[in-house]
């Protein structure tokens, strides 16, 4: 860390690892729905609303990784203070504000109703301005010494696609079909558009700093992932645009180039191992790195293969709207983000906290928990997912019959779920201990 | 490769898919609404869909196979249930659906009732690309059956039981038509109290009577 002003950085982590540990507790409720039908909690916390505040502390803990992996990055990258540290703590705590509203609100029935974009509108302005905060004091902040590296450059690309494309979320519209065609706008070219620039130029950053590496072959690299991340992810939104009343040739644009999608992440795999057999210096920070290759890898499989698997129409057709996609969605999300703000996290707080080598047991268990039963839980929503399609949609049973067929499997991803929790719950202690224990 | 290399990959892969993409969303836009009937988008069906966005119903059902998947797909729940069904199940689901996974009662006002009945007829219209698939094993067996497409379409299963699949809160209808004749059933199904005074089995009396008669040859053939 060279500048005090990254310390600003660790607010951010704490509220997103507060946030992390209440998503896996809403996760579990949500999940015991499934496993027994008789639901005590069905008048004051359903099903919707159990779910609707489980993704949105998903996306909210991480959106809240990433800004504090930003403050962390973009000093050091532009090489000076942050512009303004009041300016980085009033959008912290208004932006916890509004998540806070946000979810009393969904405990009320204060919706919007679209899923992931939940929040109701007054509320997604206040979001909009605090992404106006957010770009506002990266930009200058790099505007401040004009070292455009790529890495900065990229980030702050994701940043503005990533604040751009919520704006296609915000209106209602009277076609649904219309509705979900930009809805896919803010979902799609969120994670596979702009969260993969974000993360990316993270993951570039972090391998950087502890590889010791030549910037010129990161940077490079950083460029042809992204590009090709862009290239079939952006066309790749087409295979959201099979069935939702969109015109038939998105069968074709979205098979073909979503089917292309897992290249540029097996590139990102590639990348990762070839920079860390070529490091120049000793790694330092063992729980960084094995967070950073883990990443590399669970974001191929999650993402990338998980995702291939069903995205040709002929698939999708059986799969689509089972619970293939939320194997497909536990997976991806874990693997691609949630592991890369665990990075970030096991990368820099150390750093802000001025300790140079740190005691990795619990840092290793966790991460082997968190793995383990992760796949576990993507793997027992799979084989859930593949009788629902053909107990329901091969032999046209009734969809609440099959359910009782698929029950044993959402035990197995409910049991697998207090296993990932036991995981988490070392993480936090990890992560709260940081700087205490000696090493 | 070099880095401007690297930058030219990123530059022409953003901006070749970006316009391909534009270009493709505008002719879709251009087309979609035909393929969602949009002439037929009364003010009514935009009230039902702000009653289906209030109550959060899509973080439990999916709607074109998007949201929660802990309830059924409501697209084309039009083509297999009728208004009547929808307005007494939106009215009060556990008495018409009284099965162990319930839906809450949202105490939806009639005209929320006919408004959001009336979105999902405008939805059962969108053009889907034929999604979801007609299963292949079912559609024979239905098309013999004319009785069996009714009593799925009533929801009987929730309460009875065929063959091993339904709910257990009536009697198991496996052997039905051994026990019971065809006028029994009908009678049965038109007033369940005139057999069973305390029965909680709502009545069909209001269906047609080409579907009773349908129906209860459906039952009685189960021996």
């Amino acid at each position: 860390m060279k500048f005090q002003s990254q310390k600003i950085a660790y607010n951010y982590f704490i509220v997103a690892a507060v946030l992390f540990g209440l998503q896996i507790v809403f996760g579990l409720i949500t999940g015991a729905k499934y496993v027994w039908d008789y639901d005590p909690l069905l008048s004051i916390l359903p099903f919707n609303t159990s779910r609707a505040i489980h993704i949105n502390l998903l996306v909210v803990w991480l959106l809240f990784g990433f800004m504090g992996g930003t403050y962390y990055l973009v000093p050091e990258e532009a090489d000076t203070e942050l512009y303004s540290t009041k300016l980085a703590n009033i959008q912290l705590v208004l932006f916890a504000l509004i998540g806070v509203t946000a979810i009393t609100g969904y405990l009320f029935g204060w919706t919007w109703g679209m899923p992931f974009l939940e929040q109701p509108t007054v509320l997604k302005f206040g979001i909009v301005l605090v992404a106006l905060i957010f770009l506002f004091n990266i930009f200058m902040t790099m505007i401040k010494t004009k070292k455009w590296t790529v890495i900065q450059g990229v980030l702050l690309g994701g940043l503005v696609m990533l604040a751009g494309m919520f704006l296609f979320g915000v209106f209602f519209m009277k076609n649904l079909s219309d509705q979900y065609f930009w809805w896919w706008w803010v979902i799609h070219l969120w994670v596979e558009g702009a969260w993969e620039l974000v993360a990316g130029s993270i993951m570039a950053f972090i391998l950087l700093k502890l590889t010791g590496v030549d910037r010129q072959i990161v940077e490079k690299w950083l460029y042809v992932e992204v590009g090709l991340v862009l290239f079939t992810g952006i066309v790749g939104t087409g295979h959201h645009y099979y069935w939702i009343g969109t015109p038939g040739y998105w069968l074709w644009w979205g098979a073909i180039f979503s089917a292309l999608e897992p290249l540029p992440i097996l590139f990102m795999v590639i990348d990762t191992m070839r920079t860390v057999r070529e490091r120049k210096i000793e790694i330092q920070n063992r729980p960084a790195m094995n967070w950073a290759v883990g990443c590399a890898i669970m974001h191929f499989f999650g993402a990338g293969v998980w995702g291939f698997a069903h995205t040709l129409p002929q698939i999708n057709q059986w799969t689509h709207g089972t619970q293939i996609t939320a194997s497909h969605g536990h997976f991806a999300f874990f693997g691609a983000y949630a592991m890369l703000n665990l990075t970030m996290m096991y990368f820099a707080v150390p750093q802000i906290k001025g300790i140079s080598s740190f005691e990795p047991g619990l840092a290793r268990k966790s991460f082997w928990f968190m793995n383990f039963f992760m796949i576990l839980i993507a793997l027992a929503l799979a084989v859930a997912g593949i009788v629902q399609v053909y107990f329901q949609r091969v032999l046209g049973m009734d969809y609440l019959t099959t359910q009782g067929f698929m029950k044993v499997w959402y035990a197995v991803f409910w049991v697998s779920a207090w296993g990932f929790a036991a995981g988490v719950t070392m993480f936090f202690i990890d992560f709260f201990r940081l700087g205490k224990v000696k090493a | 490769m070099t880095l401007s290399q690297g930058k030219a990959i990123f530059i022409w892969g953003t901006v070749i898919s970006t316009v391909i993409f534009l270009f493709l969303t505008y002719d879709s836009l251009v087309r979609m609404p035909k393929r969602t009937h949009a002439e037929n988008l009364s003010p009514q069906v935009a009230s039902g869909k702000w009653v289906w966005q209030k109550h959060n119903c899509n973080d439990c059902h999916t709607i074109l196979g998007i949201g929660g998947y802990y309830a059924p797909d409501v697209t084309k729940v039009m083509s297999y249930r009728d208004n009547d069904w929808m307005t007494r199940f939106l009215k009060d689901p556990q008495a018409v659906w009284p099965a162990a996974r319930k839906m809450p009662n949202l105490h939806l006002k009639d005209q929320e009732i006919a408004d959001v009945i009336a979105f999902f007829t405008w939805v059962n219209g969108i053009d889907t690309n034929n999604w979801p698939p007609k299963p292949v094993a079912a559609a024979a067996v239905t098309a013999a059956k004319p009785g069996e497409a009714i009593y799925m379409a009533q929801g009987c299963s929730a309460c009875h039981t065929i063959g091993g699949v339904g709910g257990k809160i009536g009697p198991d209808l496996t052997t039905v038509g051994a026990r019971r004749s065809k006028e029994w059933i009908e009678a049965q199904l038109k007033d369940p109290k005139s057999h069973f005074p305390n029965s909680i089995m709502p009545s069909f009396a209001k269906l047609p009577e080409k579907d009773l008669e349908e129906l209860a040859d459906y039952l009685s053939s189960l021996r």
